[in-house]
């Protein structure tokens, strides 16, 4: 079996746990925690396809299959990226409530080692916490996540023509992104 | 602010948790038997030095079938690099730290050869 990676994010956020739910799972803005993309779904429950698109509609970068939605404690769906043809991984968010506001953690795993999708989330992880935390407790950005979603915005026209959405419809997603395919190291 | 940073602090301050820090970051995922056995501390104190680490959240534990599985958790040492950094500061800061290893990286391979 392939090896696969796993990495832990985790934050204090000092705010209601539903407002930091509400944040995570809204589908009807742009994400700023998440490159400003919009999470896109026909429905948030499990077994539902997702995926998320540029600011403009244009382009799909991470499609998945929502695999469980425990409001407001658990979130996580199976992740691909576009781009790649690496195998998908699983993302889950675990929020607790705790003295002083919400222990947040981001948990990847099953990343296929060595590829640029362990690259990415790696790197990705960190900017997605940070940036929640600085959304939901402060209502701004930091330098930082504003910085890379410009980038984001002025780079998009380079994004590669297999990330279009129309290549990547929302009914096609659980066949290309199915739990079943995401390999986890077991014990 | 002060409550969140004092922790992180503290558990770096001992040589011996940077270096299990160093030792997590590099391998995700390991159990505490694995960072015992690295370090020729007694385990007892080992384990005291993980409790530290994850007080701070340096480090987080996820329990995986009977293992507790140890992950380096980046997100305090961001936070510190945004609280004394700005945009301006960071740009150069990155440059001249970059300079500085490349500097000694390529003095280190000199005095290598030197000595071989």
């Amino acid at each position: 079996m392939s090896k696969t990676k796993k990495a832990v994010f985790k934050v204090l956020i000092e705010a209601p746990i539903e407002d930091v739910w509400r944040e995570l799972t809204r589908t009807d803005a742009l994400l700023p925690f998440f490159f400003n993309s919009r999470m896109e779904t026909p429905g948030l429950e499990v077994g539902a396809p997702m995926r998320m698109q540029s600011a403009s509609g244009k382009y799909t970068g991470v499609i998945g299959e929502i695999l469980e939605y425990t409001p407001p404690t658990r979130y996580s769906h199976t992740f691909r990226f576009t781009n790649l043809d690496d195998s998908p991984c699983r993302v889950t968010y675990e929020l607790k409530e705790v003295a002083g506001g919400v222990e947040f953690k981001l948990i990847a795993d099953g990343i296929p080692a060595g590829t640029k999708t362990e690259k990415y989330m790696t790197q990705g992880g960190d900017y997605i916490v940070k940036t929640l935390k600085a959304v939901v407790e402060e209502r701004s950005l930091p330098f930082q996540s504003r910085f890379i979603i410009l980038m984001c915005k002025l780079t998009e026209r380079f994004t590669p023509a297999k990330c279009r959405s129309e290549l990547w419809p929302l009914g096609n997603v659980s066949s290309t992104a199915s739990k079943d395919h995401v390999v986890l190291d077991e014990e | 602010m002060n409550a969140l940073f004092d922790p992180v602090f503290r558990a770096l301050a001992h040589p011996d948790r940077r270096k299990i820090l160093d030792y997590v970051k590099e391998n995700p995922g390991a159990s505490i038997n694995d960072v015992s056995s690295e370090f020729s501390s007694s385990r007892i104190a080992v384990m005291k030095h993980i409790r530290r680490l994850e007080e701070a959240s340096l480090i987080v534990s996820e329990k995986e079938g009977r293992v507790r599985r140890l992950y380096f958790n980046v997100i305090p040492i961001q936070m510190i690099y945004d609280r004394w950094t700005d945009e301006y500061s960071a740009l150069w800061a990155k440059q001249i730290t970059k300079f500085k290893y490349k500097l000694e990286a390529g003095s280190r391979s000199r005095a290598r050869k030197k000595r071989a």
